[in-house]
């Protein structure tokens, strides 16, 4: 206990208090012999604030740490009972130090886990380290052919990633990090041999301590990290050592997934590169363009496909396919990618479709199963302005004709699906669009999808008809924009099959130009672009254009 | 400016007429014609474009032109408008590459949403000030859109939507992307002409336009934390009423019974043909849907815009837009349990009842 | 092994020499292998000798692609041991779809005529 007065000078001091602070009585000024944060208690005590804080005032003395509990006495005195707090307050700055740890570990997790982009794993692993560990961090990936990526982190700065030809071997411990053994104490590596591409640039100050923690991968180490501090910054402890390890240990956790993420995501992309469908445009003199949804939203590809390959020069045919296979998913589409490689390569029969349709049958027919395709072939040509089209039903449904008065006309085309009999007789038809016609090709998935203001009906033939007979004289994808769009919002957020249209066009043609035939080719623009979706547009308006109210009509 | 200014004004008028009459080289030629004048690339997309875009839809909710013009319209406009652009600099095929321009953006439409022409014109616009674009497109749904941005380490994504009933799945989709730390603009009029519903949705930023898009892009935008993953009914607590959901789930139901109420009620519906009678349908599908929004972000304007715009089209095709308050009150006595909808139907049918009558003899 | 969704059912009858199976509900991808093998399962050798498969069709609400993919499955197993298939009470839908994939007269394959809609059971060999 000690007793200080208004100005702070000490008047009294017990034996205990002595014994705390053996210079209690010694002082010359006021508040010169006590510490900091009792000074300032004491002020506060005394400039009429009063005891009025939540924890009673506590600071270090002399190693230990005390709360200091005041009792006003006369003329402003002050006299402070300490109490020894020190077990406690360790107890309490562990579990506190603890819980900041288990926080920060969430926290790493969490940020972590958010990505599955390897780089940027990287990258907030590096900057989270800088926040939480060291001045800097360094982190080597495993090696690429001879070079690795190495991100490098400064606290308050971004993180920069490069790959470079570096050699593990000069920071002692690293080689042994990526090859996935035991961590090197920090007390071996010698801060004044790091190399220089091992310290991120502008790094502050000479390197005065590192440790060098392996990122635990899935069997494989995920990478290294290397921690630095200034020379100004005590060095690295045994607590924090571990604190270091724990954080690899989730950094790499959540690293490793990303990379297998990103190697599957790479192999399923090459795959799939092949079944895509591919981009329309306008292909000697006759225009085309196509739309594909499948079944399932989180696959691009399904058993629908479509195909334009255009003729060796405009006097020769064009051939559209459009098809379905039976069954949905990656299954189905491996089984398009086989019809649309062998229809491929035997493009120089396409003038005998049923000829073509017999021996795509019988390279498809097996004995393991009876799955099926069913498709249309259609040949397209272009001549004085119109469009001649020979139409080939293999068991699809047939084509609509959009003529320019708004008629909607079914080809008669019939025949035998393919896949699954022994052979294949189909009945061919010709029609000629005249500018501003259209013949549309569509899977199932669009006539039976199941939905409407009232749910569960099937969209239907009819319908289509009716929207197509809105349709005469549209460009090609405005036209297959619109049955796309109508069988989107028929359906809802309902489940649905894959679906595919293709519109087959004759342009309208250009006034005032010498020759037909190719001209539209110089306008349809960036072939990338020319087979993305388009869109109707009421982009101005807050409401959904839809159709009108039935009295109006 | 004043010179551009009248430029602008004299090839949106010839654009116009070309998109109408459906020429896309017509059309062409209008945009290279402004390009040989001296105007930027920028100016031409936003000032001649958009323009015309928006006088597109404009003019079909006034009834001027049909559904298939307004197709054919945009069509040619989009058409044009992938001449003007420069190639694209090739995709980066090797995954990703930070290294070039100011960063990489991902440019889509809300899931469900088909009006892609603003986000095209954004997606254009950023590549011209020498950002890295993906524009992913009209049809592409959130899982796609969450891999493409695991894929490319995309800086911030931009989602469009034109309709306030995707808002529920803007949500979603804007909490996937920051969920896997990436932050999200957002616009388009779906997000309200203030972007007032751009907040409630959580998205990090709105813009009203490309070039406010581009400013925002400019200033940066920063990641969203490790709290950004969480659940919708974190950001409106008021989803717990379950209104929204009950809503949703009864649509049809909600549907089916307006429609017989109506067939009771108004002589003139008993004689709808088939045709007229899914007409009418969609009709109140699109208002439960408008409900259930309005309910979803809790703005009771969300759902009266809905029908004062809905009515100003009706009256455009000469139709009395009374013949929407016996469904709004069949609506009402269905959902009478629902405070909220309740309200937001009352004040519905009051607003549409209190409209002048353009055309009295078609009031049921 | 499938769960098909409640709606859907085969009853099978066995009675002298023919196998009946009743189709109720959709049948599809979700369905169709049960169809299949319920009925290869009753072809196997060592089991009785059918000589005659009916599938009887008057409760089916619904077949998509992968239905009739098991129709030409069913049939190819029971050509295979030579049993004739009957395709019984087709429904309008399951008749159109047999028709636009021109897959009918080979289900069915009759001696006289192709079998006109409507005709519940028309008489046939094994393909």
């Amino acid at each position: 206990m000690l007793v200080v007065d208004r100005a702070g000078g000490i008047v009294e001091a017990n034996d205990a208090a002595r014994t705390v602070l053996p210079d209690v009585t010694g002082g010359d000024g006021p508040y010169e012999n006590l510490p900091d944060w009792l000074t300032e208690a004491h002020r506060h005590m005394t400039g009429g604030l009063g005891a009025t804080w939540a924890e009673p005032p506590s600071g270090a003395i002399g190693g230990r740490h005390f709360e200091a509990h005041p009792r006003p006495g006369a003329d402003g005195d002050v006299a402070w009972w300490l109490i020894d707090a020190t077990d406690r307050h360790l107890a309490e700055e562990t579990l506190r130090r603890e819980q900041e740890r288990a926080a920060i570990l969430s926290e790493v997790s969490s940020t972590l886990l958010s990505s599955l982009n390897v780089p940027r794993c990287m990258e907030v692993t590096a900057r989270l380290a800088t926040r939480h560990l060291a001045d800097a961090a360094v982190l080597v990936a495993p090696a690429q052919g001879r070079r690795h990526p190495v991100t490098y982190a400064q606290a308050h700065g971004p993180a920069v990633r490069v790959t470079r030809a570096v050699d593990p071997a000069t920071v002692p411990g690293l080689a042994e990090a990526l090859q996935g053994f035991p961590p090197v104490p920090t007390r071996w590596i010698d801060p004044g041999a790091i190399p220089a591409w091992a310290i991120p640039e502008g790094f502050e100050g000479p390197v005065g301590s590192v440790t060098v923690t392996p990122l635990p991968g899935h069997g494989v180490p995920a990478g290294a990290l290397i921690l630095l501090r200034s020379s100004t910054v005590r060095a690295f402890t045994e607590s924090e050592n571990v604190f270091a390890r724990l954080f690899a240990a989730r950094a790499g956790a959540a690293l490793s997934a990303a990379r297998l993420y990103t190697e599957q995501a790479a192999v399923t992309a090459t795959l799939m590169q092949e079944l895509l469908p591919p981009a329309l445009g306008g292909v000697h003199g006759v225009d085309y363009a196509g739309g594909y949804r499948p079944a399932q939203d989180s696959e691009r590809i399904g058993g629908d496909f479509y195909d334009v390959h255009p003729g060796a020069d405009p006097s020769q045919e064009s051939l559209v396919v459009l098809g379905d296979v039976a069954g949905k998913g990656l299954d189905a589409a491996v089984l398009t990618g086989k019809i649309r490689n062998t229809l491929h390569a035997l493009l120089p029969l396409a003038h005998d479709h049923q000829h073509v349709l017999n021996l795509l049958n019988a390279a498809l027919l097996t004995s393991r199963h009876t799955r099926f395709a069913t498709l249309v072939l259609v040949s397209a040509r272009h001549r004085a302005g119109r469009v001649r089209l020979r139409l080939t039903s293999a068991g699809h449904l047939p084509p609509l004709i959009v003529r320019a008065d708004g008629r909607v006309e079914e080809s008669g085309t019939r025949g035998n699906l393919v896949g699954a009999m022994p052979a294949v007789s189909v009945r061919t038809e010709e029609t000629v669009l005249a500018p501003g016609e259209t013949c549309l090709l569509y899977t199932d998935g669009i006539t039976e999808a199941r939905g409407g203001p009232l749910g569960g009906e099937l969209y239907g033939v009819e319908r289509l008809k009716r929207a197509l007979a809105e349709c005469a004289g549209m460009p090609a994808e405005a036209v297959v924009e619109r049955v796309q769009m109508l069988a989107a919002q028929w359906l809802g957020q309902g489940r649905h099959d894959d679906m595919a249209v293709i519109a087959i066009s004759a342009p309208r043609p250009r006034p005032l130009t010498v020759t037909g035939g190719d001209m539209h080719r110089g306008h349809s623009g960036n072939p990338g672009r020319s087979g993305r979706p388009g869109e109707p547009g009421v982009p101005g308006d807050p409401g959904t254009p839809h159709e009108r109210h039935g009295r109006s009509a | 400016m004043t010179d551009f200014g009248n430029a602008t004004a004299d090839l949106r008028k010839r654009l116009w007429e070309a998109v109408l009459d459906g020429d896309a080289y017509h059309a062409t030629d209008v945009l290279h014609q402004g390009l040989d004048a001296g105007l930027e690339r920028e100016t031409l997309l936003l000032g001649v474009i958009g323009k015309v875009q928006e006088k597109v839809g404009r003019e079909w909710a006034a009834n001027r032109i049909t559904v298939a013009q307004e197709h054919a319209a945009t069509a040619v406009n989009e058409r044009a408008l992938t001449t003007l652009v420069p190639p694209a600099p090739a995709p980066p095929s090797a995954g990703p590459n930070r290294s070039r321009g100011r960063g990489r953006v991902a440019v889509a439409c809300v899931e469900g949403e088909w009006h892609a022409f603003p986000a095209r014109l954004v997606a254009e616009v950023l590549q011209l000030r020498g950002w890295q674009v993906d524009y992913l497109g009209p049809q592409i749904p959130g899982p796609h859109l969450i891999a493409h941005l695991h894929h490319t380490q995309a800086d911030v994504a931009l989602l469009s939507t034109s309709l306030p009933t995707r808002l529920p799945a803007a949500h979603a989709m804007i909490a996937a992307c920051q969920a896997v730390g990436v932050p999200v603009m957002v616009g388009g009029r779906g997000f309200g002409v203030d972007g007032r519903h751009a907040g409630a949705v959580g998205a990090d930023r709105w813009a009203p336009d490309a070039r406010a898009a581009a400013a925002a892009l400019e200033a940066g935008i920063a990641a969203p934390g490790p709290r950004a993953a969480r659940q919708v009914v974190d950001d409106l607590p008021h989803l717990a009423d379950q209104e929204y959901t009950m809503v949703v789930k009864s649509r049809s139901q909600l549907i089916e019974r307006t429609l017989a109420g109506l067939e009771e009620h108004v002589p003139a519906v008993r004689h709808y043909t088939d045709t007229q009678r899914e007409r009418t349908a969609e009709d109140y599908a699109h208002i439960v849907d408008f409900l259930a929004t309005a309910l979803y972000v809790d703005d009771a304007g969300l759902f009266t815009d809905f029908l004062a715009w809905t009515a100003d089209v009706l009256d455009a095709r000469s139709v009395s837009a009374r013949c929407l308050v016996p469904g709004l009150h069949l609506l009402g006595r269905q959902l009478q349990d629902f405070p909220r909808a309740t309200i937001l139907l009352r004040h519905g049918a009051a607003a549409v009842a209190a409209r002048p009558d353009s055309d009295p003899e078609d009031s049921p | 092994m499938i769960t098909p969704p409640f709606e859907f059912s085969l009853i099978v009858t066995a009675a002298a020499d023919v196998l009946t199976v009743e189709v109720a509900g959709e049948l599809d991808h979700q369905t169709s292998d049960a169809l299949v093998r319920t009925v290869v399962g009753h072809l196997s050798p060592g089991g009785a000798a059918f000589r005659r498969v009916r599938l009887d069709f008057g409760r089916l609400t619904w077949i998509d692609s992968m239905g009739l993919s098991a129709l030409l499955a069913v049939h190819r197993h029971a050509g295979a041991v030579g049993v004739t298939l009957h395709l019984d009470s087709r429904p309008g839908f399951l008749e159109r779809l047999l028709t636009l994939t021109g897959t009918l007269d080979h289900l069915t394959t009759t001696v006289t005529t192709t079998a006109a809609a409507g005709d519940p059971v028309p008489e046939a060999e094994a393909g």
